[in-house]
């Protein structure tokens, strides 16, 4: 069970954080204060630590996080902010934060973010194919392949695949989708990551058996060759 | 009007007015001393230059051939036709008996020998300042030489009267000039005061009256402008708040209801859920909502400058125009690019892509169905620019002006998704990076130009 610290000073933001990754599967220790949440983050036994920008006291979010990479501990931390600008999220990124949210946020974006954040380790490493069920995506010379039929895929699309296949199993939003794949951070008005996934389908999916990319209701899409049963849970 | 009392402490009309009045009456001081010093004091100088030389030539003769030469001399002197009606001269025996010369008697006491005096003297009945010199020969008899004054001091009071009458004049003229310069100043700045105070007693449409080309003129333009500035942003600050109270009513109502509906029939889990979610659904509008409030609010602020760096806008624009492609595809548009990069901006990738991901999204909502949607960036010579334009009805005439307003929707798009900020937001961002907005009717279509100054 991956550990996850939470420092967060809004009781009810923090209950409602713990009961979300609890819910998830997550080890769960909360702390209120930044003094000690800073005690408890430079312990180095988390698997992934989710942080509140403005805490009260003396040791702030960034603080804590400045102070954890000086000691160059790379666990993966998300900044959840009520401060939501371009400016705070550079500040936070270039803080050192891996991931950053603002508030309000919706639970089944973050549980997305943090899972990301947890496996972050699974798939970074340096690989040349990726392959889920029949589906390969060989990373040397640009090629998608399924049941032995090659897929002609444009540019975007095999990154869009890429990014799903790396987080295999795994619910992405589409918000991440668009920061990872368009390198964009915005809030698109239509559904256009839906329709760029719903044409990703119809190359990889329509003619073959089972599909693989599904929708999970109200937070993303997952990438799988079982069906996303246990994921119905974490609809918002 | 009454003469305004003059505080020294709370004008600076008033300092002004006295420096300058003070500097003039000390210029005037110099130049009158100058004046007086090279006129009359140069008379003076030659007079005694003039009594000396005499009285010592009169002497020599004494000295050299007695005297009867210096009675001979004294006469010559007296009689030679150059100033001799001013020139007194005479010579006393030990008692002071006059043996030769005009001076007509003695009676006050003789200066030191050698030394150049004032006197007065009797002459011609009437008693007349003289300059002169005694000087005491060996024989006990003294030779007095002088100059009479009474030229020099016509002369002088000529002078003199001349320089305090224009001394009176020019201090008056610096006093009046203070005073007119004091009143001129009032009046403008009197101006400016009155708008001002009206403005702060609530009539915010209050004006400076601009006329001319001076310095009160540029500051009250510049007053102006900002005045201009403040009643448009208090304008929308009251729209706003009419429109936010009123566009949170509904959802805010039907949350409510959908809530309650939910208790009523909480003895059915599946209604229940159903309802939990679409309130939720409703309540993430009106998230989303604030979020652009606030991005309004902070691009407007100009609080994002920090995070500006040097982009390619012709690479935006295209990953834009990418991104949209398919969604366009699916209402039946289709996406035209024109651009070629690097078309170098200087901001922030994720508000351009934002401003510009949402006049596409604009383009696409409106543009009929069959035709494009041509999204260009191009240097141009007014600066950077990137356009987009549909083929659609474009916006009436009369509300071109007005769609950028906040919560601004042209009655026929009333039936269209959207909360009427989209175009409010672009413009914030454009803003934010000096960047103008500008919509046009092609005809047909809407075009929209993000404009970048150079």
């Amino acid at each position: 069970m991956p550990n996850c610290l939470v420092i967060e000073d809004d009781t009810e933001t923090r209950e409602y954080l713990c009961n979300g990754l609890r819910a998830a599967g997550y080890e769960v220790t909360a702390c209120a204060d930044g003094a000690e949440g800073n005690r408890r983050a430079q312990e180095g036994r988390w698997d992934v630590i989710v942080l509140d920008r403005m805490l009260p006291g003396q040791v702030d979010g960034v603080a804590i996080l400045e102070q954890l990479r000086a000691r160059a501990d790379t666990t993966p931390v998300l900044i959840l902010s009520a401060l939501n600008s371009v400016d705070e999220r550079v500040h936070g990124l270039r803080a050192g934060s891996d991931d950053y949210l603002s508030k309000p946020f919706v639970m089944s974006e973050l549980l997305a973010r943090v899972e990301n954040l947890a496996r972050r380790a699974a798939w970074s490493r340096e690989v040349n194919q990726l392959q889920v069920a029949d589906l390969q995506l060989d990373l040397r010379n640009q090629r998608v392949s399924r049941q032995g039929t090659t897929i002609n895929l444009q540019p975007r699309e095999f990154r869009l695949l890429e990014y799903l296949m790396r987080h295999e199993g795994q619910i992405v939003t589409r918000a991440m989708l668009l920061e990872s794949v368009w390198e964009y951070h915005f809030d698109p008005q239509t559904n256009v990551i839906d329709v760029q996934i719903s044409r990703l389908r119809g190359k990889v999916d329509k003619d073959f058996d089972p599909p693989l990319i599904h929708t999970v209701r109200g937070a993303g899409y997952v990438l799988s060759s079982t069906p996303v049963l246990g994921h119905a849970n974490t609809d918002r | 009007m009454p003469i305004p009392t003059v505080s020294l402490k709370g004008s600076i009309a008033a300092r002004l007015a006295v420096g300058y009045g003070l500097l003039l009456a000390g210029a005037v001081a110099a130049v009158s001393l100058l004046f007086y010093l090279g006129t009359v004091g140069v008379f003076e100088r030659a007079i005694d230059n003039q009594v000396s030389a005499i009285a010592n030539r009169l002497a020599q003769a004494w000295r050299k051939d007695g005297a009867d030469a210096l009675r001979r001399e004294i006469d010559m002197q007296l009689h030679d036709s150059i100033d001799s009606d001013v020139e007194i001269v005479g010579l006393l025996d030990e008692r002071g008996r006059i043996l030769a010369g005009n001076l007509p008697a003695w009676r006050a006491r003789l200066p030191a020998s050698g030394e150049l005096a004032f006197a007065t003297i009797e002459r011609d009945g009437a008693p007349v300042s003289v300059r002169l010199v005694a000087l005491r020969l060996d024989d006990g008899t003294r030779l007095l030489v002088g100059r009479d004054l009474r030229e020099l001091d016509a002369i002088r009071s000529v002078i003199e009267r001349a320089l305090l009458g224009g001394a009176a004049v020019s201090v008056l003229l610096a006093f009046a000039g203070a005073l007119v310069f004091r009143r001129s100043l009032e009046a403008r700045l009197g101006r400016i005061r009155r708008t001002a105070a009206r403005i702060a007693a609530g009539d915010l449409s209050s004006r400076i009256e601009v006329a001319g080309d001076d310095e009160f003129a540029r500051l009250g333009a510049d007053i102006n402008r900002m005045l201009d500035r403040i009643e448009s942003l208090m304008e929308g600050v009251r729209h706003v708040s009419n429109s936010i109270a009123h566009d949170l009513r509904t959802p805010l109502g039907r949350v409510r209801n959908r809530l309650d509906r939910a208790l009523q029939a909480s003895a059915d889990p599946q209604a229940l859920v159903g309802d939990a979610r679409l309130a939720i659904e409703d309540i993430d509008g009106l998230i989303s909502l604030f979020d652009k409030l606030l991005q309004i609010a902070a691009a407007e602020a100009g609080m994002r400058t920090r995070s500006f760096e040097a982009l390619d806008l012709a690479e935006i624009a295209r990953d834009m125009t990418e991104l949209y492609e398919a969604a366009a595809e699916e209402q039946g548009v289709t996406l035209r690019f024109s651009g070629e990069g690097p078309i170098p901006v200087r901001g922030d990738r994720h508000l351009l892509a934002s401003a510009l991901a949402s006049l596409i999204d604009n383009a696409i909502k409106y543009a009929r169905a069959g035709l494009h949607v041509d999204i260009e960036a191009r240097s141009s010579e007014r600066g950077a620019l990137v356009r987009v334009r549909d083929y659609g009805p474009g916006v009436p005439d009369a509300d071109l002006e007005r769609v950028t307003e906040r919560f601004y929707r042209v009655d026929q798009s009333r039936h269209l998704p959207g909360n009427g900020l989209g175009l409010s937001i672009v413009t914030a961002i454009a803003q934010l990076h000096g960047a103008q907005l500008a919509l046009r009717n092609a005809r047909p279509g809407l075009e929209v130009s993000i404009v970048f100054a150079e």
